[in-house]
């Protein structure tokens, strides 16, 4: 199945690169305009569950790198062994002055919440998303929190040290 | 009832009742809350010192905020201290509310809860044993014999500023204030 799924991921996509790890996982690196299709292909390829959507930023690169992890539903006993058990780990690297995707909802609903959280922490706009605005924060922040060359003392001094006590 | 208690009961009946009906509204925030299951049941049971959880913060006048208070937070327990009935004590529970604790240089997670909301007492560790609540408790009825557990009291008097620090930090409130001001006070004394 999984070799299937490579030979496959290669065929159909251009720029795909494909690596294999013995214990079941598969890296997937695209490039950020194919990421729909490589989704709706490996969706239906039976890999049916979104796990996680995640982000780093790897700031020597001056790159953002968006994570998507697979993984599928065991329907049968039989599907629970070393060869059926599937993980796969699709990547795609953004420039970090312009990072913009576009939105999985289609594909997969639950990549909503994941979405919004990853636009206000790092700066990356979803084309597409249906309401872009701030999951957890209730500040402005001039550069999105969990970028690297977000300067929290700094900005913790700036903020809650301007904040007085009230009684002596 | 004790017996040696019996002039202080005649003497001051409201402070001894303050003192010995304390019903907590646990705001459960962060990793405090693990603590508070086994405080309220069985093991350590806090009724033993007649503090009870309630259900609502319009029942209940012990305010304990059990962990790291963020932005978002902070919004909800100020409300929440504005609907509680007087005479009401706050405690802070934890370090994280006393300064930040390990989110000292935290983007989201604010440093001194004291500065947005008056706190009577504080219970330091990360995270106090159970124990530590109840000496927490019995702090509180001494300060509340002596008069000086007065929270809600310096809540009213300095309620400008503290609202001057809520506002600094979300820039406009949804809410009115709960107080007069000090110059809406001044228009309104004749």
């Amino acid at each position: 199945m999984i070799a299937s799924l490579r030979t496959g991921l290669e065929a159909t996509f251009k720029g795909v690169e494909v690596t294999d790890r013995e214990d079941g996982m598969m890296f997937v690196l695209a490039p950020g305009e194919s990421i729909p299709a490589v989704l709706r292909y490996l969706r239906e390829h039976g890999l049916d569950h979104l796990a996680l959507v995640s982000c780093v930023d790897w700031i020597e690169e001056g790159e953002l790198e968006v994570v998507y992890l697979l993984t599928c539903y065991m329907r049968n006993n039989t599907d629970y062994g070393p060869e059926q058990r599937r993980h796969v780990l699709l990547r795609t690297k953004l420039p970090r002055e312009s990072a913009e995707l576009d939105s999985v909802i289609g594909i997969f609903e639950n990549a909503e919440p994941h979405e919004r959280e990853i636009h206000e922490l790092y700066g990356v706009h979803f084309e597409g998303h249906p309401r872009l605005i701030p999951l957890f924060l209730e500040r402005g922040y001039e550069i999105p929190p969990f970028r690297k060359d977000f300067d929290t003392r700094q900005y913790v001094e700036k903020t809650f040290g301007a904040i007085p006590p009230v009684e002596d | 009832m004790d017996r040696n208690q019996i002039t202080k009961w005649l003497k001051s009946p409201a402070k001894m009742a303050h003192k010995y009906s304390l019903h907590a509204v646990y705001f459960c925030t962060g990793c405090g809350i693990i603590e508070i299951p086994p405080v309220i049941t069985t093991r350590w049971d806090a009724e033993r010192f007649g503090v009870l959880p309630v259900a609502t913060p319009r029942q209940g006048n012990l305010f304990m905020i059990t962990g790291y208070v963020s932005l978002k937070t902070l919004k909800a327990i100020i409300r929440t201290y504005e609907q509680m009935p007087d005479p009401k004590y706050t405690v802070g529970f934890g370090s994280c509310p006393i300064n930040g604790g390990m989110y000292w240089d935290s983007y989201n997670t604010i440093k001194h809860l004291d500065r947005y909301i008056p706190v009577d007492g504080w219970i330091a560790g990360c995270m106090p044993r159970p124990e530590a609540v109840f000496v927490g408790v019995t702090h509180l009825w001494t300060l509340i014999d002596k008069g000086k557990a007065d929270g809600y009291l310096r809540y009213k008097r300095y309620y400008a500023a503290y609202r001057r620090n809520q506002e600094m930090l979300f820039g406009e409130l949804q809410w009115p204030p709960l107080y007069p001001t000090e110059a809406e006070a001044e228009e309104a004394r004749p």
